[in-house]
């Protein structure tokens, strides 16, 4: 039974473990913000380690190794020593180094501003090259140059979000009628994982994003293809999905530059085609995906503001979808 | 003082009892005492958080005489709390006595315990007056 436990334990601690790698972790830093708030947890949780030990070693000392009188001189020794003067000092230790390096997190960009507004439950996305008087339109996906500290200027629509890429660095909250600033400096090229880190309403789990991180050549080439306008995919089926995107009134909330849907209600969907993700990180961007989000809106992502366009025929659905997923 | 060492004369001589108790009588307003050296430390605390918010809200930035001042508050603070916690180590009297607990309940001993509790809420106040201090040093600016 003992060697069962043990046995269990192990597995426990290695499958807890193997949640600390992956895309989404703080743990596994792809970027300087990530990798300092990595070795600060580190620290952090050996101070606390330390404490602990120091403390309950004292208690075992004092409660089974010498439970006899001790002399008073000792005990007020351990009792103020262990009790007061190494916690103020450890814990004042690591708040003053945690202090120390937190403005790191607030550097100034190097030219690249991402302006990142939090919807329920979605990202609205602006890239504001140095310089530029007018930004790149996007949502629900992050892209940015490796080797480059890139300004985050974050705000919010009706509720609270925090925006955090784990594997980048901290998170920051999202306030409506108030802009809050995170930098970021990817060193990594990678794809990783966003999320809503503020219970945000009934989909917040479902409100994250992919951040792709991309050689600077690879994502300056990529900014200049989505400040474009839409080319118009062709093909039967996508031709008549773009028919079908005017009748069903989509262009009324979703916007496609070089079309005439402009609406704002909804996310851009200029290069959605593009993306690796519908939905804010919902479902992977392929064809099938698309058809089953505009007719499962409601099951899929609930309290969504978009309706299930479940009167749709499978084939109006597959041919929307075909529409969608051209437009890259 | 050394008559508490001496119970059963203290019990058994009701006079000296009378005695203690208006030797000690202050003790019914002297419970204020020992939140002195928290309210002082909640004080600088919200001095310094409303100073900083406003500030940062208002001019985007800290200005260097309002650093300095609330050094400065954090200096008479910590002041402050000494003074409090030397005043109840005195009135705890653990030096003359080495009676740690006071736990007999007479006047005497409730005066003493009274100073024990406000000598280690100052204690506690000065760490915490520190720690709320150290981000003054540390982060600058609003962001």
């Amino acid at each position: 039974m003992r060697l069962t436990g043990a046995a269990t334990a192990a597995a426990a601690a290695a499958l807890s473990l193997a949640g600390c790698a992956g895309r989404q972790s703080a743990l596994s830093p792809g970027g300087a913000d990530a990798a300092a708030l990595g070795t600060l947890f580190w620290v952090m949780l050996g101070g606390a380690v330390l404490l602990w030990l120091a403390m309950n070693g004292m208690f075992f000392y004092v409660t089974r190794v010498n439970a006899s009188a001790m002399p008073r001189r000792l005990a007020n020794g351990m009792v103020i020593g262990g009790g007061i003067v190494l916690p103020t000092i450890l814990l004042g230790a690591l708040l003053g180094w945690g202090l120390s390096i937190l403005p790191d997190q607030r550097q100034p960009d190097d030219g690249l501003t991402i302006r990142v507004h939090g919807e329920q439950w979605w990202w609205r996305v602006e890239y504001w090259p140095e310089g530029a008087a007018a930004p790149v339109v996007s949502a629900n996906e992050i892209r940015l140059p490796v080797g480059e500290r890139v300004g985050f200027r974050l705000d919010s629509d009706q509720v609270i979000h925090s925006f955090w890429i784990p594997s980048l660095g901290g998170k920051m909250d999202m306030f409506p009628g108030r802009e809050t600033y995170v930098s970021l400096e990817a060193e990594a090229p990678g794809v990783y994982r966003g999320q809503c880190a503020e219970f945000c309403g009934e989909s917040h789990a479902w409100m994250a994003f992919e951040a792709v991180a991309m050689p600077p050549d690879a994502f300056d080439a990529w900014l200049d293809a989505e400040a474009g306008a839409a080319a118009a995919p062709e093909g039967g089926a996508a031709e008549r999905g773009a028919a079908l995107f005017a009748r069903e009134g989509c262009g009324a909330c979703h916007a496609i530059r070089g079309t005439g849907h402009v609406g704002q209600v909804g996310p851009d969907l200029t290069h959605v085609g593009g993306r690796r993700s519908i939905g804010a990180g919902r479902l992977a961007a392929t064809p099938e995906a698309f058809a089953a989000w505009i007719t499962h809106t409601d099951s899929l992502k609930p309290g969504v503001r978009m309706p299930s366009y479940d009167h749709l025929s499978d084939a109006d659905a597959a041919a929307l979808a075909a529409y969608l997923a051209g437009l890259t | 003082m050394s008559a508490r060492h001496d119970p059963q004369r203290r019990r058994d001589r009701p006079a000296e009892r009378d005695e203690e108790r208006r030797a000690f009588r202050e003790e019914a307003e002297s419970l204020v005492r020992i939140t002195a050296a928290p309210t002082i430390w909640s004080g600088h605390f919200l001095l310094c958080y409303c100073a900083v918010a406003i500030a940062c809200a208002k001019a985007g930035a800290v200005p260097g005489w309002l650093t300095g001042g609330l050094l400065a508050a954090s200096v008479a603070a910590l002041a402050a709390i000494g003074w409090v916690g030397w005043r109840a180590f005195r009135q705890w009297n653990v030096t003359d006595t080495g009676d740690f607990s006071n736990p007999e309940g007479e006047a005497e001993d409730r005066h003493e315990f009274l100073g024990h509790a406000a000598f280690l809420l100052a204690i506690i106040s000065f760490i915490g007056v520190v720690y709320v201090t150290m981000p003054l040093l540390l982060v600058e600016g609003c962001r």
